[in-house]
């Protein structure tokens, strides 16, 4: 039997940012659908929706044209959606069948005999009695697929299934997902790699800022039509003024940056080089996930690795924590701002106290000077426009503009020799990220230099001297902002080279 | 028929008023608990609670008493408090109370015919020292080895425990003692001043006081309270702000040890002057009761440890006067931590009273 799922006029509106704006698909049987996007794009919370973890504030979602109410996961489960979510929902000392068990109202004896049947059929090699702990990532998705399968699903949904899988594995699971789609299953695929839409997917929407910017079919996509989809196609953009740093003073030089997680969520980073010089904005492109948080922790001395080299103004500062750096005037602006950059629960001058520059001066002698962090938050607060002049407020009162802000200008207000940022105007509306953008100029000019990391391109060719991309753990070449192209930038950032 | 529609919302802000609201409310929860179990077990549940509650203080003996039980509560639960605002869970100040008292009693029989003045103050600090040691234990395996400190901390009391048994009944044993496991006397010169002749009440009472008064300093005047503050919020945020999160640890740790070290000096020093097995009514334990109860502010501490003070000498006039075992205080040091959690919920939920709505079945 054909399967229909039709979402209508989805919206989610959460305090600060539209997660779903209006956003209407449509999905049938026998093919696979890529959703494609960046982190935030909104994917996610539509897929929470569908599985009935999230409720929309507006819209309906029709299975085989009638309408179904998807209030819990439970009604999920109810229509036969079955979903497979990023990381995995097992237990791992219990074996394989004791979680396929679990939420099972099947007997024993049956629900064996089921699932042996399903491994069989897809020639899946799991032992069925060991505990999950002992599987493999790829093992332990087969095991939440197995627990999909078991209630007949006319649609599965899989979440960034490839993040933890080796090439092996994730063709293996190819291979499975075209064999359920055969076999009339609806398959919504849900990634922001670009390889595996083309290789899997038969139509793909793309989204983008919580709407759905372009549906297609795959067979007419290429990955930099689709990379400059996901994010966002340079349309005029006013370039600032490229400046020639040539005789400029170096001011930064990382060299033999290699890193290695221990977490498999993680990416590795290999032999990274670059250097920065006064007065300039280094621009580091991509899609998200291929490295660049962990590059971000390492400029900013969360993680220190072994044998980097980091110069700061001809001093190697590489095994300097983030309170060390900063003494020597260099600042950050992470990509979390709500539970990295600030604690919600503290009041605003609490979270202006957390970075303390050696000139604020927050700490005299291991003491509070509460009046001097006062009067410095109200300083941020009036220069850099917060909408508020109540230090005593908590945090989480402010809007992600606001707070987005007050972290730069917490960061900003000392005059640092460099600001590196991670998505600063990730979720904003238009005129926080003019402001911001605005700020981010106005320390160039003033001769200090900065590294931008963005998923944004729209804002790295705006803001950017230099560019390059990172692609899995890896930076390709660097190039002069004015000579990039939005097109060039989505061939680096799809893993192809140029020249 | 009717119905009264009730909603449960989250909150958007804890409103102070209920966080300060609700160890009361705890409180009087737990009060009529008890009034319900009295009442089962055949009492009279009014009478019955004022043997618990009111009895045990009506007279300057017993206030003295009190205080003699909330010196040590109060001075364990400033300590863990350090090491629960920063998000690290010793739950073992038992074991570094009797670690204390151990190495604070091992002095005190090194001096036990030495006079002077400087006998108590050395015995005080090596019992500090004793318990910072010992929960260094947890922090240090948890630092480097990635250990979980509760395991570690509470596993260690045991250890503690069983050593105290072997010193008291071999090596330290009274030379004098008929084989009964306990130490010699210590000397008077290793003993607590007595505050009024003919009460208990010694001078321990001012180091905790003392005590209270330092912590609400550190935590809330300086730099590595604001750090142990922010840890506990947020590590992510400790991480990027730079503070040495290890460091901090073993800190947060030193310090909740070395007031259980002192408390348990103050126990054997004071009341009981030796060492013998049973130095402690699980002060330790209770002291984490104590130590939520209070909100984890010294103020709130103070007012906490009175309160769970007097389940153990309410639990001793009720094993007197209605014949129930003295384990009932600890039912009532359960029921209130039981009730305290369980109105944190009000904390971040709100009900809301809907109205009044037509049932239609």
């Amino acid at each position: 039997m054909n399967t229909k799922l039709k979402v209508s006029e989805i919206s989610k509106i959460y305090p600060g940012c539209i997660a779903n704006d209006k956003v209407s698909l449509e999905f049938e049987s026998g093919k696979i659908y890529a959703l494609l996007g960046e982190n935030g794009a909104g994917k996610s919370t539509l897929v929470k929706i569908l599985s009935g973890v999230v409720k929309p504030d507006e819209g309906k979602v029709f299975l085989n044209n009638k309408s179904i109410k998807l209030n819990s996961p439970l009604d999920a489960k109810k229509n036969n959606i079955g979903m497979v979510f990023q990381h995995f929902n097992l237990f791992e000392t219990l074996s394989v069948f004791e979680n396929l068990s679990i939420d099972s109202n099947k007997t024993n004896e049956d629900l064996r005999v089921l699932v042996n049947d399903i491994l069989k059929k897809y020639n899946f090699k799991i032992d069925l009695d060991i505990p999950v702990l002992n599987l493999s990532a790829g093992q332990k998705q087969k095991v939440e697929i197995i627990r999909c399968l078991i209630r007949n699903p006319k649609v599965l949904i899989m979440d960034e299934p490839t993040s933890v899988l080796t090439e092996q594995e994730t063709d293996d699971l190819f291979i499975s997902l075209k064999q359920f789609s055969n076999e009339g299953i609806l398959i919504i695929y849900i990634t922001h790699k670009l390889k595996e839409v083309l290789s899997l997917c038969d139509e793909v929407a793309v989204m983008r800022k919580g709407k759905v910017v372009s549906v297609s079919n795959t067979i007419d996509e290429k990955i930099e039509s689709l990379a400059n989809k996901m994010v966002g196609e340079s349309l005029n953009t006013i370039k600032k003024k490229i400046n020639n740093f040539k005789d400029s003073e170096e001011i930064l030089k990382i060299s033999n940056l290699n890193f290695e997680s221990d977490d498999p969520y993680e990416t590795n980073l290999i032999d990274l080089n670059f250097s920065l010089k006064k007065g300039e904005c280094l621009g580091i492109a991509g899609i998200s996930g291929n490295g660049q948080s962990e590059l971000f922790q390492i400029l900013s001395g969360e993680i220190i690795t072994e044998d980097t080299s980091i110069m700061f103004r001809n001093k190697e500062i590489s095994k300097l924590n983030p309170r060390e750096r900063r003494d020597y005037l260099m600042a950050f602006s992470p990509e979390d701002r709500i539970s990295q950059a600030a604690v919600p629960e503290l009041k605003i001058y609490e979270n202006v106290a957390l970075n303390n520059f050696k000139s604020s001066n927050f700490f005299e002698k291991g003491l509070v000077n509460e009046k001097k962090i006062k009067d410095h938050t109200q300083k941020i607060l009036s220069n850099f426009s917060v909408n508020t002049d109540n230090v005593e407020l908590k945090s989480q009162f402010l809007s992600g503009g606001n707070l987005q802000k007050l972290i730069i200008g917490r960061e900003l207000i000392t005059s640092p020799e460099l600001l590196v940022c991670f998505n600063p105007t990730w979720g904003l509306d238009v005129g926080a990220i003019n402001y911001i953008h605005e700020n981010l100029i106005n320390i160039n000019q003033q001769g200090k230099s900065s590294i931008l990391i963005s998923t944004d391109n729209d804002e790295l060719l705006k803001l950017s001297d230099r560019v390059c991309v990172i692609y899995k753990g890896k930076l390709s070449k660097i190039m002069n902002a004015e000579n990039v192209t939005p097109e060039k930038l989505g061939i680096l950032m799809g893993g192809g080279s140029i020249d | 028929m009717e119905v009264q529609l009730i909603k449960i919302e989250k909150r958007n802000d804890v409103s102070r008023s209920i966080y300060l609201l609700t160890p009361i409310l705890a409180i009087f929860l737990t009060l009529f608990g008890g009034g319900i179990i009295f009442f089962a077990l055949g009492f009279n549940p009014i009478e019955a609670l004022k043997f618990f509650f009111i009895t045990p203080i009506s007279d300057l003996y017993g206030l003295s008493e009190l205080l003699l039980k909330a010196t040590p509560l109060c001075l364990i639960a400033i300590g863990l408090s350090f090491c629960f605002k920063s998000n690290n869970w010793n739950i073992g100040a038992e074991g570094q109370l009797i670690f204390g008292g151990i190495v604070g009693g091992g002095v005190a029989l090194l001096f036990y015919n030495h006079d002077g003045f400087y006998v108590l103050p050395i015995i005080i600090v090596s019992g500090a020292v004793g318990g910072m040691v010992f929960a260094m234990i947890p922090a240090i395996l948890k630092t480097f080895f990635n250990t979980n400190e509760i395991l570690v901390s509470l596993m260690l009391v045991y250890v503690a425990k069983l050593l105290l048994d072997y010193l008291v009944v071999g090596p330290w044993s009274n030379p004098e003692g008929f084989n009964f496991p306990e130490t010699r006397q210590f000397s008077a010169s290793a003993r607590m001043p007595i505050l009024f002749d003919g009460l208990r009440i010694h001078a321990g009472i001012f180091i905790t006081l003392v005590t209270v008064f330092l912590s609400w300093i550190i935590l809330y005047k300086t730099y590595l309270g604001f750090q142990i503050k922010v840890s506990g919020l947020s590590l992510k945020t400790a991480n990027y702000a730079g503070y040495k999160g290890k460091i901090m640890i073993i800190i947060v740790f030193m310090i909740s040890g070395a007031c259980a070290g002192i408390a348990g000096v103050g126990e054997i020093t004071g009341p009981i002057g030796q060492l013998h097995r049973n130095i402690s009514p699980d002060y330790g334990f209770t002291a984490i009761i104590v130590a939520f109860l209070g909100r984890l502010n010294p103020v709130g501490i103070i007012f906490a440890s009175l309160i769970v003070a007097l389940t153990y000498l309410g639990a001793e006039t009720a094993q007197i006067f209605l014949q129930i075992p003295k384990y009932t205080g600890q039912v009532f040091q359960g029921m209130i931590l039981f009730f305290l959690l369980a109105s944190d919920y009000l904390l971040f939920f709100k009900i809301k009273f809907l109205g009044l709505k037509k049932n239609d079945i």
